[in-house]
């Protein structure tokens, strides 16, 4: 232990794991990265996420890359409650102090976590905005959901949040159906902003969205990320997205965390053999 | 047709729960279903707001007619009971007329149009003018129970949403509405919060009336048939039109009309059918009596 | 700002550092970038890298940010209170603290953030050094005066910079409320001739703040005028280690070739 002063952790996650099908001890040993799969031959079942421990600080934001299947965003969603984890304990301090593991509340309880704690931004927007409502009302949403009752009130912190996101304003009343991509991107992270959570989930946020459209979203996303002094978890399958938002990140393979680094690390001096593959495949 | 009254007091001894069975029954059903509409009753008043499912029977009145209303009347009428029955405040309109009929003649009790004279008073959208008090029932015909059913379909989410009082779907509801239309557009079913906890839907009646239900002397009882459920407001509970704490709550109103039969600007007015600009009172009895004061 | 520290005591420590390759997506060769490496550097001193390119300076820079992970050896470096830490075995963590406030690092490029202004990147250093938000925006405006870059570029989005003009830029906010440890990796390499002089001045008055220097510059010049220490390397070695004025005439146009 040194004397050096490290923020104490907003999120811890031990042994966080999650699998599909039947359990055996053993199918454990018998998929992952060695194996080349996740799935299990003798059981069929499907290792997804398995021995996953991190921490997050406040202020902080860590990466979780990785290809499709990796399980990365299964870790994601296990954090969120979209999907339920087979095994594992996930703390937060906003919530109870951290004596909690979120894992054993029951549903209610994870919906409250998910209006004032804990935010989701999906890289599908149609996931996270209810596209009937206008931009506008999805940002009510949380609000009223979290108490707020003053109409006034919720239009103005709505204006405020789109105009933070760039959202133009005279577009604040239709509905978000038609939006743009991009948009609707801005309008959920608008909305997942609204009741100033202090950890935030981000799910490749600007995956499917056009290059200079991505770009600007990006920049705004690590704009945020700087100013709200969020904790934040960032999945992304892109290095781009990974350098440019967090310090630190995880390489997820086959569901196991293969390597665990700074950012700038694992982009110019990566360990793992899957790491330098997935490195040097984004360098080119 | 007389009946033997006399056996059909309430129950003091086991014997008389136990019951003997008669081929004709006191209130058209029999004691088990009104048992059971009774026990869902209770619980109903137990947890204001709340819907509870019950065992809607087959009426002489076909669904939609206020078969719900009819089967918490005859579940709750008793031989000193006193029925009101009114149809958008009419006692003399038709279904009105029907209803009050099957429930007298079931029963034997007396009917009468004026609320001081009612114990129990079925209505479908109005609340009567004159105050009521301990000794009134109100029987509401409600033909769709659920507040959210603009909003969800699934029952399991909606059963989530009112367990959970999670609303939010409501309120966003109620947001688009005054963003579309500059004011919360809801004219009947106007939802509203109970005891601080459920969101009822108070179809059917106008916005007019439901400043009435806040903190009533009078009992308050919901009958759906066709959804087969009821809810209830029991006597002094809050009850809060649900909008936003600077969009007041607004009734219906019409400037300056008075009714054209006994001048009145302060009652629930209608538009004579026919005549636009011609207004009435809603509630014939109150209007009546007005007149002959 | 005044640097309290222990003058007599080096700041940085490195001994028999070295840093390998695997390269498992090749043939799982090795690849050696530093055979070892053994330094002192003290507070004030401006210690100068030079060699041959492939000598191994930029990878000795990047060990002791942890850009690299350290093969073998030890990084020490003392803290404020004077506990020394070794670089190579801290968690991701302490690196990252370390970073933000007492280590810094200067490249020859600005790193991507191109929706910024140019004053608020400066002054956003500044803050994550501990400054208030108002002495970081008036702290970063002299800082760019100093370096040429005139006020009607402040507010511009540095992403619409010159080459040149970014660089400045990065030197601006490496340098602004210094590190105790600043690590410069050729920074000056794209500016003109009247803009490196600017840039030559504002590095050179570190050492009267305090701040150990250790830095790359392909300009014999710039060696000649900043530093006070040559460390000279080839292929992955120190092959020398003294003051300027013994190590500087020994010095071939090679071995400073970028």
């Amino acid at each position: 232990m040194t004397s050096i002063i490290v923020p104490s952790p907003i999120i811890q996650v031990r042994n966080l794991g999650k699998y599909y099908g039947n359990f055996d001890p053993a199918m454990i040993e018998r998929t992952g990265p060695e194996h080349g799969t996740a799935r299990d031959h003798v059981t069929a079942s499907i290792v997804a996420a398995w021995g996953v421990n991190f921490d997050v600080a406040a202020g902080e934001a860590l990466g979780i890359v990785g290809e499709s299947g990796s399980g990365k965003s299964t870790v994601l969603r296990c954090i969120a409650g979209d999907v339920a984890a087979s095994t594992g304990d996930v703390r937060l301090t906003p919530f109870a102090d951290g004596s909690v593991n979120i894992l054993d509340l029951d549903p209610s309880a994870r919906r409250q976590l998910r209006i004032n704690t804990l935010s989701v931004v999906y890289q599908d927007p149609a996931e996270g905005l209810a596209l009937g409502v206008t931009a506008g009302g999805n940002i009510a949403d949380p609000l009223t959901a979290s108490g707020w009752r003053n109409f006034g009130a919720i239009r103005d912190r709505a204006r405020e949040l789109l105009a933070r996101t760039e959202v133009p304003l005279d577009r604040m009343d239709d509905i978000v159906r038609n939006f743009s991509g991009g948009m609707r991107q801005r309008v959920q992270i608008a909305r997942a902003l609204a009741n100033k959570p202090p950890i935030l989930l981000l799910d490749e946020p600007t995956t499917g969205l056009d290059a200079s459209v991505a770009s600007g979203v990006l920049d705004l996303i690590r704009q945020l990320l700087e100013e709200l002094q969020v904790a934040a978890i960032v999945v992304s399958h892109d290095f781009g997205v990974i350098e440019m938002l967090t310090e630190r990140c995880l390489v997820m393979q086959h569901g196991r965390v293969v390597e665990d680094a700074l950012t700038d690390q694992l982009l110019e001096d990566p360990h793992h053999p899957y790491s330098q593959k997935l490195v040097a495949a984004a360098r080119t | 047709m007389t009946l033997d009254t006399a056996s059909h007091t309430s129950p003091t001894t086991i014997a008389q729960l136990v019951g003997h069975r008669t081929t004709e029954t006191f209130a058209l059903l029999d004691e088990e279903s009104k048992r059971e509409i009774r026990r869902a009753l209770l619980q109903a008043v137990c947890i204001p707001g709340y819907q509870v499912p019950f065992g809607s029977r087959e009426m002489p009145v076909a669904r939609g007619w206020g078969s719900g209303g009819l089967q918490v009347t005859l579940a709750c009428v008793g031989v000193d009971d006193a029925v009101k029955v009114i149809d958008q405040g009419d006692d003399e309109g038709v279904n009105a007329v029907n209803l009050r009929r099957l429930v007298t003649m079931s029963t034997g009790i007396d009917e009468t149009t004026e609320v001081d004279e009612a114990t129990l008073i079925q209505s479908r959208h109005r609340i009567p003018e004159d105050d009521m008090n301990e000794n009134h029932i109100l029987i509401l015909q409600v033909p769709v129970p659920e507040p959210l059913r603009g909003i969800e379909r699934d029952i399991r989410e909606l059963a989530r949403m009112h367990a959970e009082a999670d609303y939010s779907r409501m309120w966003v509801s109620l947001y688009e509405d005054k963003v579309r239309n500059g004011v919360i557009t809801q004219s009947t079913g106007y939802p509203c919060l109970v005891a601080s906890r459920y969101i009822v839907a108070t179809t059917p009646i106008p916005r007019w009336d439901i400043p009435r239900l806040h903190q009533s002397k009078f009992l308050t009882l919901f009958g759906a048939g066709r959804e087969k459920r009821v809810y209830a407001i029991p006597p002094y509970t809050d009850v809060e039109p649900l909008t936003f704490e600077d969009v007041p709550f607004e009734v219906e109103s019409a400037d300056g009309a008075t009714c054209r039969l006994c001048g009145s600007s302060e009652s629930f007015l209608v538009e004579t059918p026919g005549k636009q600009e011609s207004w009435s009172c809603s509630d014939t009895a109150w209007c009546r009596r007005r007149r002959n004061a | 700002m005044t640097m309290t520290m222990n003058k007599t005591l080096p700041i940085l420590d490195v001994q028999n550092v070295s840093k390998s390759f695997t390269l498992h997506n090749i043939d799982g060769r090795t690849v050696t970038a530093l055979e070892a490496a053994s330094f002192v550097v003290y507070p004030g001193e401006h210690v100068s890298l030079a060699g041959s390119s492939g000598a191994g300076k930029s990878t000795l820079l990047r060990l002791i940010y942890r850009t690299y992970s350290i093969t073998a050896g030890s990084v020490k470096f003392r803290l404020a209170n004077d506990e020394w830490v070794d670089i190579a075995q801290l968690s991701d963590a302490e690196v990252i603290a370390l970073r933000g406030r007492e280590i810094g690092y200067v490249s020859q490029f600005l790193h991507a953030q191109p929706r910024r202004s140019v004053i608020d990147l400066v002054a956003r250093a500044g803050v994550s050094r501990g400054m208030s938000i108002a002495d970081a925006h008036e702290q970063a405006g002299h800082s760019l005066a100093r370096l040429g870059i005139s006020r009607t570029l402040w507010d511009v989005h540095t992403s619409v910079l010159s080459g040149g003009e970014k660089q400045r830029v990065n030197i601006a906010a490496g340098l602004i409320s210094p590190p105790r440890l600043l690590l410069l990796d050729e920074p000056v390499s794209a500016l003109d001739p009247e803009n490196r002089e600017r840039a030559i001045e504002v590095i050179a008055d570190l050492s009267d703040q305090g701040v150990a220097v250790l830095a790359v510059f392909h300009d014999l010049d710039a060696i000649s005028r900043l530093a006070s220490r040559i460390i000279l390397m080839s292929r992955g070695n120190v092959v020398t280690d003294g003051p300027v004025d013994q190590v500087l005439p020994q010095l071939t146009p090679g071995d400073v070739q970028p």
